[in-house]
């Protein structure tokens, strides 16, 4: 299918508002806590991110307060410790990036002509693991047991040893649940860019907003699981004393800093990356022009996107790197200033050729091309060694940071907000407060933080408590910290605005701002199924081409503006092309997700009390929560039993083999193998580097064994392609034998994986290499048993009539899964087994 | 030559990601083999520079600029016998191709200056 011709047909514009609203609209009461429409969820993850903001803000405030002044006692160096770890986490993980991920979520169905997000159940789940998440790690400031070891979290201090409490493990814990609400934000985001923009807008046609948010999502995908990886590694420590970070029993604690930079470093792009999307898109409106070189923005995205994966190291100048090592990564972190100074460019030359209007979000704009400058320049000095090795763990560091994060973040984020504030609402903010909060916050920002790189240049450390009179340091810190409560000021004007607003701010007119992008095609607010016709789109200016366009899509004009089917639907298109391939069908409201985020935040605390029986079997709980989940997909009675579409529509997606959710596991792949890659690079970075390393003289993983188990799992997926093949050829015959014998298969390889496990008698508690060696065969296990599950599942739909000729989708998705097995598997087999009996010790 | 770069397609968006790619598995060859390198058989520091070590990150570095350059090359020739979204996708892709050429070039410069295992 290639082109879906707009349908002349007339509607009752009403009537079909009223169908529409029937099938997508919200339920009320207890029941919204099963609402799955990305417009609800984005508006919840922001508003869920600002309370977390305000959280970090006070923390900041108190820690301003604590070092206004020398010899200051307000708070004790623990509490202290506390305070500012808290700051750091609660603003890095709780506000700033599910902020901009909640923006993401909200805008990127409405400025691609979608109706929502491509996997609305994994929204929701995102959005309460972050909000349970959130809870677990802030109840650790209230109980006093806040972990204290900076928001890195560096080894050893953050172990056991030396960080006895629990305050490690509500970090640990609290931020892996966090971060599956990342991951799961990334995932679906990517696809739905990818796979549902609106028929015609080809890639080179789609929003430079879409393309930040695609690469801050793939990023996220790629970036996030080397963190997970060592938290898991820092909690198993912790928590049963698998030594990866001791010395003396073959760990080494540098690990943890390379895991963690791999993914801290790219962290800051990802945080940047939506927000530089965010100015790439008001500056051409508010200078009434196309930006100057939409093909340099795309270019500067994919770069920034790649090289920011290459800098983690200078995180780490003074660790012992050597020389040339360095000066690689010294390179590389020049490098990201080229792609950042495009964007800049790019900015100033649409700005310059076009008649820019000072509004108040472009107030936000101005003060961010600034301090983001003024960040970007210090960052190029860190990036030179001997300078990075003078003010290394200084304020001046503390300082460059603030510039980059809030000037590069927090400053467009609010030029955002101002922006899209009309169509959140209907109405518009207060120019005057708005000003004031704009020039209170900007003074006070660099009031704060311009001083402090002179402290840090004077030699002031970060993280000490207090510090004496004589340093010389007193004035400027007290500057910095009055400054920090002009900000704090500013920032509280704002927030009143934007509430303020909400009552009092005048009604807005459609499309305010004269935008140029689909999401001001909305009703504002807008409704829960964004657009009652989806039109077709060959230009990246849709509004300025054709202004009366929203009112043509409101008036069902175009094309599926039809609801009797009552199916959620919007377009599946060509990732490239923009042209129509699939009717994609939504799943509805939905308690699986919340029921789901409930059970693990039960195993999350309960794995920090310690009450591992608990914990196990709220394991069991959460996954069979998340297949019953899984259960009510294609053509199951709640999802799409009957595959009836217009005459001349594509087919809907659960009938061909290339819907949405097998691009969903592809990038869940992607992650996982992030994953599986950080965790090979463990193995062989302890191995070559650790000092106390020490290989067995008898290899104790048997190969014979692994072997069989390896031609087991590679037996089950060729049943299964074969399977593939036939659904291909519309043959079914055979199907459901054909999953249980793979899925027996895949039962023989856990079983043989688990025998060689038994037999290799380790002692992960004893040698870092047992401990190591014991994490991938659990991760080879669990991928093992999570593919037989499903495969089995498969068998039961094929009995049911889900699955067959009629509906060959699901099928496509979990062969990724037994493709990814076989590959890690024989990996594994290699790095684990094989790998040490050629090379040895 | 211009075979090969037809049968690569270089007009399509995944070359938006390949020559970045091929710079992030150099980065991590040089880097990473640095390290085992100098674990395995650490050249004596009175070499300096001319060690067998720096000569193969170059060589490395070399053919992986060159390999680079053909792409580049292939993409340029692709933006003249193109248009519209074909034209948008080899322009880009050209882009990130020189730029990943001269990436390796800059960060691999070190290894002529700089003795390793330091």
């Amino acid at each position: 299918m290639s082109t879906v011709n707009d349908k002349a047909i007339e509607h009752d514009p009403q009537q079909l508002h009223d169908d529409l609203h029937e099938i997508w609209g919200n339920p009320k009461g207890l029941k919204s806590l099963t609402i799955v429409n990305h417009t609800t969820l984005g508006l919840r993850f922001m508003v869920t991110g600002m309370v977390f903001f305000l959280i970090g803000g006070i923390l900041a405030m108190l820690i301003r307060t604590q070092l206004a002044m020398p010899d200051q006692d307000f708070m004790s160096p623990d509490i202290y410790n506390q305070v500012t770890t808290m700051h750091g986490t609660v603003m890095m993980f709780l506000f700033a990036i599910p902020m901009l991920e909640g923006l993401a979520i909200y805008m990127i169905p409405k400025m691609i002509g979608a109706r929502d997000l491509v996997c609305p159940r994994l929204t929701s789940l995102g959005y309460w693991c972050y909000l349970f998440g959130g809870i677990i790690l802030m109840s650790s400031l209230v109980l006093e047991m806040a972990p204290s070891s900076g928001w890195f979290m560096y080894t050893p201090l953050s172990s056991s040893e030396f960080s006895p409490g629990l305050g490690s493990d509500f970090w640990l814990l609290g931020i892996t649940f966090v971060e599956i609400s990342a991951l799961s934000a990334g995932v679906e985001i990517v696809v739905s860019i990818l796979r549902t923009r609106t028929q015609g807008m080809a890639l080179h046609k789609m929003p430079l907003f879409a393309w930040y948010i695609l690469a801050m999502a793939l990023m996220i995908v790629v970036g996030f699981p080397p963190l997970i990886l060592a938290s898991v590694l820092l909690e198993l420590e912790r928590a049963v004393g698998m030594p990866f970070f001791e010395v003396a029993a073959g760990g080494d604690p540098i690990l943890w800093q390379h895991l963690f930079w791999l993914f801290g470093h790219p962290e800051v792009y990802i945080i940047f990356l939506p927000a530089a999307g965010i100015v790439s898109t008001l500056i051409p409106v508010f200078a009434g022009r196309p930006i100057v070189g939409y093909g340099w923005v795309v270019f500067a995205i994919i770069v920034t996107g790649f090289i920011s994966f290459g800098l983690w190291v200078h995180h780490m100048f003074t660790v012992g790197i050597p020389q040339l090592a360095q000066a690689f990564f010294s390179a590389a972190s020049m490098l990201v200033a080229v792609p950042t100074a495009i964007q800049v460019f790019v900015w100033l030359a649409t700005l310059w050729l076009g008649k820019p209007k000072m509004k108040l979000p472009m107030l936000w704009v101005m003060g961010f091309l600034i301090i983001f400058v003024c960040g970007g320049l210090t960052g190029v000095m860190l990036a030179l060694v001997p300078f990075n090795w003078q003010v290394h763990d200084t304020h001046f560091v503390v300082a460059h940071m603030h510039y980059v994060l809030v000037g590069g973040m927090f400053f467009p984020l609010i030029a955002g907000l101002y922006y899209w504030l009309p169509l959140f609402s209907g109405r518009m903010p207060s120019e005057n407060l708005g000003r004031w909060g704009f020039w209170l916050t900007f003074l006070g920002f660099n009031g704060t933080f311009l001083i402090m790189h002179w402290t840090g240049l004077l030699g002031m450390p970060r993280r000490i408590y207090t510090y004496d009179t004589g340093m010389g340091w007193d004035i400027y810190n007290l500057l910095s910290s009055v400054s920090s409560f002009v900000m704090s000021a500013g920032i509280a004007m704002v927030l009143l605005d934007i509430a303020l607003h909400f009552r009092f701010g005048k009604p807005a007119k459609h499309n305010p701002w004269n935008a140029d992008t689909l999401e001001w095609a909305n009703t504002m607010p807008p409704s829960a199924y964004n657009f009652v016709s989806l039109p077709n789109i060959e230009t990246r200016h849709p509004l300025w081409d054709d202004p009366n366009l929203p009112y043509t899509m409101a008036e069902g004009k175009h094309s599926l503006a039809v609801a009797s089917h009552g199916r959620r639907e919007m377009w599946g298109t060509d990732p490239i092309t923009g042209k129509v391939r699939e009717i994609i069908h939504l799943p509805g409201n939905s308690w699986w997700p919340l029921f789901a985020a409930a059970a693990l935040a039960v195993v999350c605390i309960s794995l920090l009390v310690r009450v591992y029986a608990l914990a196990g079997i709220f394991v069991l709980i959460a996954g069979v929560f998340l297949l019953r989940w899984s259960w009510e997909n294609g053509a199951h009675p709640s999802a799409a039993p009957e595959a009836d579409v217009a005459p001349g529509d594509p087919p809907l997606h659960s009938r061909t083999m290339d819907g949405p959710g097998v691009w969903a596991m592809a990038i869940f792949l992607i992650a996982n193998g992030s994953f599986f890659l950080s965790y090979l690079f463990g193995w062989f970075y302890l191995w070559t580097v650790s000092p106390e390393w020490s290989m067995p003289a008898v290899p104790p993983l048997s190969l014979s064994i692994l072997a069989g188990a390896g031609i087991a799992v590679l037996a089950g997926y060729g049943v299964i392609a074969k399977l593939i093949r036939g659904l291909r050829q519309k043959r079914d015959a055979g199907l459901g034998t054909g999953f249980y014998l793979a899925g027996a298969l895949g039962a023989l390889q856990v079983a043989l994986t688990g025998w060689a496990l038994y037999g290799a008698d380790l002692s992960p508690t004893q040698t870092t290499h047992d401990a190591i060696m014991l994490v991938g065969l659990i991760y080879a296990l669990f991928h093992g048993g999570l593919a037989v599950i499903l495969t089995v599942m498969q068998g039961l739909r094929v009995g049911y009539g889900y699955v067959g000729v009629h509906a060959p989708f699901e099928p496509a998705v979990v062969v990724q899964l037994w493709r990814y097995n076989v590959v890690t598997f024989w990996v594994l087999v290699g790095a684990l087994a094989v790998l040490p009996r050629v090379v040895g010790g | 030559m211009t075979t090969l770069m037809e049968r690569l397609r270089l007009t399509h968006p995944l070359h938006f990601v390949i020559g970045l790619t091929l710079w992030c598995i150099w980065f991590v060859a040089v880097y990473g083999g640095h390290a085992v390198a100098c674990e395995a058989a650490a050249p004596a520091p009175d070499q300096g520079v001319f060690t067998l070590l720096n000569g193969g990150l170059l060589l490395v570095s070399l053919l992986t600029t060159a390999v680079l350059a053909a792409l580049t090359w292939g993409c340029c020739q692709a933006v003249k016998q193109n248009q519209g979204r074909a034209r948008f996708n080899a322009a880009v892709s050209a882009g990130l191709y020189l730029f990943s050429a001269l990436s390796v070039v800059f960060v691999a410069l070190p290894i002529i200056g700089v003795p390793p295992c330091l």
